[in-house]
């Protein structure tokens, strides 16, 4: 499945997300890429009622996702009745179209 | 007046059940009656839609030029089916909104023009008449278009509106309809009031329609634009 | 270092200003400032101007070069300062340096920003353009929606509720209307925007737990100061106000990978340089203009710049320490939310007000006996944060 690339420090094993030119925490400059595993728990959330031009709908979720590997990331949630801390799993679908291009990002149903 | 010629010119009528007037609480704690008013009230009416005429700001002019030729029209008996709801505070005229029916089945919404800014009073009166339509009037669509970038954003994209083929009466941008499904979908959200008016309300808002000098209509549909160099 | 003076002080009423270009917006703040200053005909040696997004909002760019030309103060050095909604506070920082350095004897700061030539989703997503580019601003996030991510946060962790929330835009708004110069001068009540039934129409939800109450307005608007030296503003007539202390500093450009998000780090780091360089502490401060973009800002920096304890904003506010007359009056202007927030110009409208307050010039609002002030100038969501410490000399 397509998702995005997070970043372990070599050196002090933080991870990171999105990439940085050196550790947030120990200033290395070298990472391992990571993929976020399967599944996370929901952070925080909010409930976009009034989204920027070109996004043609109400009520978008969007949270913060921290997955089981540690990598936290934001995404679009597709959940009906989001819970703090719930249990959800990622996808990967087409967020938003920029310029008449599609782009993907991570996408989050209940687990 | 001959009214045997007359008889020829006045379209006919459907039967419009009332709708009942309710009463709003604004942002300020302010009460917003809304209520429907009849041809009588339509020379009052144009005192305050008069000012705008010369608007450019918000295409108030074509709203005020066209609110003003629908009313017009409606009080000398030359439009059909037309129904026409008011917002007063304390009184005071704030808002003024028209529809007008095509058939048993679908209403043209026509205009919003709101005096007060700022408070919402536009929302509130276009989700008034939406209610009359739907609710009251049993209409299964309601068509609208939008003249201003205020009524396409407050309309169209709040009531996630359905594209309609054709053309509106007001023979502007494409038309969009509110079904009674989108209507009731939305109406927690965006429909406000409760019934009945407290008769001490009630008899105010009936006493009078205040309207506001030209002066003053004027800074509030300018925003009260102060002058840059003080 | 030089002492900096505030030695003049002028901005244009805020708010949608349809009619009015950018760079006269700030020309005519400009030439109050430089009036209310005194200076004559006196050479200005450097122009600042704060400004985040001349280019997308007005299609126009060079601002700071177009500005001294219209105001012909021409050789003088001139920039634009760009750093998103804290460029009034870097353009004001900037001035500051330029002055306290000896680089320059007179310097003229400016903010100022036309947001309402688009329209409000388009405004919002000129404003999210300051979001990272794959991990934020693809997902439609906007500041309102990192906002209620924080938001729901604070709530949660400091009993922070609607209510408090509310009480912010209540105060702000009621400052607002003492305010000739801010842009919503309305009265709000808590029965008409959160408490009646039926509310939530009023005050629709913006990005959830914020509604439309919760949020600062989009507006036009510019501020102007004009800094000088202490030795050329001895002779002037005004009160002597000056800016003793400057803290800036910066945090992670996601909201995500701060490890506590609550935490505003470049707030509590700003707010202590400043009050390490104006040798000030928190309990010294009587005036205070912190960044109410959202009404969440208001309670979270009053605790984080140093005034009150973790989770105890909410309680001061309850308490009315924050309103004018109280102990620790917080945004006398009506702040972001009422007096309004052309982005650019907030930074630099925020020292405008404390110089206008620690002189005994405010009005209506003066805040009584008011010697030391604060500003804070918050920018993206909390990832560049510029701090003032301003006093009056006796």
């Amino acid at each position: 499945m397509n998702t995005i690339t997070a970043y372990k420090c070599k050196q002090c094993g933080l991870v990171m997300y999105p990439h940085h030119f050196r550790c947030l925490k120990c200033h290395a400059r070298e990472f391992e890429e990571i993929t976020p595993s399967e599944k996370g728990k929901l952070l925080t959330y909010t409930i976009v009622e009034q989204l920027p031009w070109g996004i043609d709908e109400r009520g978008r979720v969007l949270g913060v996702v921290e997955f089981d590997n540690g990598v936290k990331a934001l995404g679009v949630l597709h959940v009906e009745n989001p819970k703090m801390g719930m249990k959800l799993k990622a996808g990967w679908d087409c967020v938003r179209v920029i310029g008449g291009e599609e782009v993907y990002g991570l996408t989050f149903q209940a687990a | 007046m001959d009214m045997e010629l007359e008889a020829y010119l006045r379209p006919p009528e459907m039967d419009m059940p009332p709708y009942p007037a309710k009463v709003i609480t604004l942002a300020t704690g302010g009460k917003l009656v809304v209520r429907q008013v009849n041809r009588d009230a339509v020379p009052r009416l144009l005192q305050a839609v008069r000012p705008t005429l010369e608007v450019p700001r918000d295409y108030y002019d074509i709203v005020g030029v066209r609110l003003y030729a629908e009313l017009l029209g409606w009080y000398r008996y030359r439009v059909r089916d037309e129904f026409c709801l008011i917002g007063q505070i304390d009184g005071l005229l704030v808002g003024i909104v028209n529809t007008r029916a095509y058939s048993p089945e679908v209403d043209i919404s026509l205009h919003t023009l709101a005096i007060e800014r700022g408070l919402r009073i536009g929302a509130h009166l276009f989700a008034a008449k939406m209610e009359y339509s739907i609710e009251y009037c049993g209409r299964e669509e309601v068509l609208i278009t939008a003249e201003s970038p205020i009524g396409f954003r407050r309309w169209m994209i709040e009531y996630d509106l359905e594209k309609r083929e054709g053309q509106h009466e007001l023979g502007g941008a494409t038309p969009y309809a509110l079904t009674r499904d989108l209507y009731y979908r939305n109406k927690e959200r965006l429909v406000a009031g409760e019934r009945p008016v407290p008769e001490e309300l009630m008899q105010v808002a009936e006493r009078e329609i205040i309207i506001a000098s030209e002066e003053d209509i004027l800074e509030k549909i300018l925003g009260a634009k102060r002058r840059i160099v003080q | 270092m030089r002492p900096v003076v505030v030695a003049g002080a002028g901005m244009i009423p805020f708010e949608r200003r349809d009619e009015d270009t950018l760079v006269d917006m700030m020309a005519v703040a400009s030439l109050k400032a430089m009036d209310d200053a005194g200076l004559g005909d006196r050479a200005v040696d450097a122009v600042y101007v704060g400004n985040m997004a001349s280019g997308l909002f007005n299609h126009q760019v060079s601002v700071a070069s177009a500005l001294v030309d219209r105001l012909s103060l021409m050789p003088a050095a001139a920039d634009r300062i760009e750093n998103g909604p804290a460029s009034g506070g870097s353009a004001m920082k900037n001035g500051f340096l330029a002055v306290a350095s000896g680089y320059a004897d007179v310097v003229l700061v400016v903010g100022g920003e036309k947001m309402r030539e688009v329209i409000g989703p388009k405004a919002t997503d000129i404003v999210a353009a300051m979001t990272h580019p794959q991990a934020e601003y693809i997902y439609g996030v906007t500041l309102p929606a990192l906002a209620g991510l924080f938001t729901r946060l604070y709530m949660e962790k400091y009993g922070v509720t609607r209510e408090h929330l509310t009480m912010v835009a209540i105060k702000n708004q009621e400052n607002g209307l003492l305010n000739p110069y801010a842009h919503i001068r309305m009265k709000i009540t808590m029965e008409g925007v959160l408490k009646h039934p039926q509310a939530h129409i009023n005050s629709p939800v913006v990005a959830d737990p914020l509604h439309l109450y919760d949020c600062c307005p989009v507006s036009d608007g510019s501020a102007a100061v004009l800094l000088t030296t202490e030795e050329i503003a001895k002779d002037l007539k005004k009160p002597i106000v000056t800016i003793d202390g400057v803290g800036q500093a910066t945090d992670t450009h996601t909201v995500h990978e701060r490890s506590d998000p609550t935490e505003l780090k470049a707030v509590i780091e700003s707010s202590k340089k400043a009050f390490s360089m104006a040798n000030a502490k928190p309990k010294d401060v009587d005036v205070a203009e912190l960044h109410d973009a959202f009404t969440v800002l208001e309670i979270a920096e009053s605790e984080q710049a140093g005034f009150f304890p973790l989770g105890e904003g909410a309680k001061a506010l309850e308490r009315g320490d924050t309103r004018i007359g109280g102990k620790l009056p917080i945004n006398p202007s009506g702040g972001l939310k009422a007096r309004g927030h052309p982005v650019g110009a907030t930074g630099v409208a925020q020292i405008v007000e404390l110089t206008w307050q620690l002189r005994g010039e405010a009005g209506e609002r003066q805040v009584k006996k008011a010697k030391t002030g604060f500003s804070l100038n918050f920018g993206g969501f909390g990832n560049n944060v510029l701090a003032f410490v301003m006093r009056r000399k006796s």
